[in-house]
């Protein structure tokens, strides 16, 4: 920088007497340069050149003014400005939090209603009465109005039908076929609709006996209309059941020793058809299909569910079949269809 | 008044200044030098007066950016030449006005970028160590820098005052 000042023949470089006229340079470079300026006539000259620059280039920036008067607005009004946006900030913030608390809630609702759903077919009945309440054609016997006496009906409902003799027994059946020899043919017709009322129509647990049943007949057992937890409660597993079709009503009967209740579950469907699965001793279920067979009635094929296992007096070990079949008054392909979604529970 | 009141009232119209510089448009330079005020209020930085053309040279960037999207939206909107607002016939002093101006933004506009914003700081009235800072030139460059773009600043705008008098004659 001062390489100018101890050597005379050298001057005041142009970019430092720019510095020096913008007043960016220290107390004692200034000095420095005023020292020189005061014996250099050509340093003199320079300067006059680039104030003269200078100036001109100012006035020139100058012309560049957007008006020639810039009055700023109040301060308080950009006070308030910066004040709003802090609020809006803040509630920004705010609903996004809440927004995403609220998603949470709603995901883990959705979940638990989605999952209760799935594990607890009788509480669809419950949150769409509606659909299960639906009216239907007045043909319908499921879909009549609420019985007055509840128990009555369903002990009617419990009562078997007469067998007719013109069906042979679904196991041999079956068999004949030889198509598989666990599995049964359902008989063509049932009466089993009449079977299930809507749970609406039911007390919570009811008991009752076929009064016109023989003593002997293996179905003299209790038939119980039960909740849907209750039936679980009882049963354990086994319970039949149809994915996304409501249930409106679940009938229990008592097993022998070793062996699982049978159980009826009837679900209507959004045409107000009432479809049945019956789950049980191959023996009892196919005896009760014959029962309640009617011309227009009719129920899937057979399926095998887990076997009853059960000791014998002489110390052995006796195997029950068990199978699962759909009825109702839809065609056999639709049964067949609908037990295939069936599942176990 | 505290300080960011006080650099408010002494240099909110250098701000404006220095942003219609970049972006030539008066009322949006009034909006964004208002937007670095109040962005200075929230942050209240320890150099206000670096802070607020720091942030001023970054939203005319900004600015300059979105213009040049908004051209070519129109552009594609449209096949015709966007029509330029015609200047209304004017006294002789009007035209003198506009062709100056035309010659100071052309010559302007001749400078390299890094010339220009350091004439542009300087002319706002920021220090040699703050312009150094904000353009990320050493201190002892600002002044070489500034001597350059001041002397192209007048050469090109005398090239085109004269070529203005020669195409007139």
């Amino acid at each position: 920088m001062t390489e100018w000042i101890t050597r005379p023949e050298r001057h005041i470089p142009e970019d430092e007497l720019h510095a020096y006229l913008d007043q960016a340079l220290s107390r004692s470079q200034c000095a420095e340069i005023e020292t020189h300026l005061s014996a250099c006539k050509l340093c003199q000259g320079r300067r006059a050149t680039v104030a003269a620059l200078r100036d001109r280039t100012t006035a020139l920036l100058s012309g560049l003014a957007p008006r020639p008067v810039i009055v700023p607005p109040a301060y308080e009004l950009l006070r308030d400005r910066q004040s709003r946006r802090l609020a809006i900030a803040v509630w920004r913030a705010r609903l996004q939090r809440a927004g995403l608390w609220a998603a949470g809630v709603v995901a883990a609702v959705g979940a638990g209603w989605a999952a209760r759903s799935a594990l607890d077919p009788h509480r669809i009945a419950v949150a769409m009465p509606a659909l299960a309440e639906a009216p239907t054609a007045p043909s319908t016997p499921v879909l009549a109005p609420v019985q007055p006496d509840p128990t009555a009906e369903l002990e009617r409902q419990a009562t078997p039908a007469p067998i007719p003799q013109r069906r042979a027994p679904l196991l041999a059946s079956r068999q004949a076929t030889n198509r598989n020899p666990e599995a049964l043919v359902p008989a063509p017709s049932l009466q089993l609709v009449s079977m299930v009322t809507p749970v609406r129509a039911a007390p919570a647990t009811q008991t009752m006996l076929a009064p016109s049943v023989p003593s002997n007949d293996p179905f003299n057992r209790i038939w119980r209309v039960v909740q849907w937890e209750e039936a679980l409660q009882i049963a354990g597993s086994g319970i039949p059941f149809i994915e996304g079709i409501p249930v409106v009503g679940v009938l229990l009967q008592p097993g022998g020793a070793g062996e699982r209740p049978m159980v009826i579950v009837a679900q209507q469907d959004q045409n107000g058809e009432v479809i049945q699965s019956i789950e049980g001793p191959v023996a009892k279920v196919n005896e009760l299909l014959q029962r309640q067979a009617t011309p227009d009635m009719h129920s899937s094929d057979a399926a095998r569910t887990p076997p009853d296992y059960s000791e014998t007096p002489g110390g052995g070990v006796r195997r029950t079949l068990r199978i699962l079949t759909v009825t109702g008054r839809l065609p056999i392909d639709s049964l067949n269809a609908l037990a295939r979604l069936a599942t176990i529970r | 008044m505290d300080d960011l009141e006080r650099l408010y009232k002494t240099h909110y119209a250098a701000v404006v200044r220095f942003l219609y510089r970049k972006i030539w448009d008066a009322d949006r330079a009034e909006d964004l030098a208002q937007e670095v005020f109040i962005r200075a209020m929230a942050h209240r930085p320890e150099k206000p007066r670096a802070w607020i053309f720091a942030v001023a040279a970054n939203l005319a960037r900004d600015e300059a950016r979105a213009a040049i999207r908004r051209k070519k939206h129109l552009t594609l909107l449209k096949d015709d030449p966007i029509p330029l607002s015609t200047p209304e016939p004017s006294a002789e002093d009007s035209v003198e006005r506009d062709e100056r101006w035309a010659r100071v933004t052309g010559a302007l506009a001749a400078l390299t970028e890094r010339d220009r914003d350091v004439l542009l700081l300087w002319d706002a009235g920021l220090s040699y160590p703050e312009i150094a800072a904000q353009t990320g030139l050493a201190v002892g460059a600002v002044g070489t820098t500034l001597a350059r773009a001041r002397k192209r600043l007048i050469e090109a705008h005398d090239r085109m005052d004269y070529e203005a008098r020669t195409a007139h004659s």
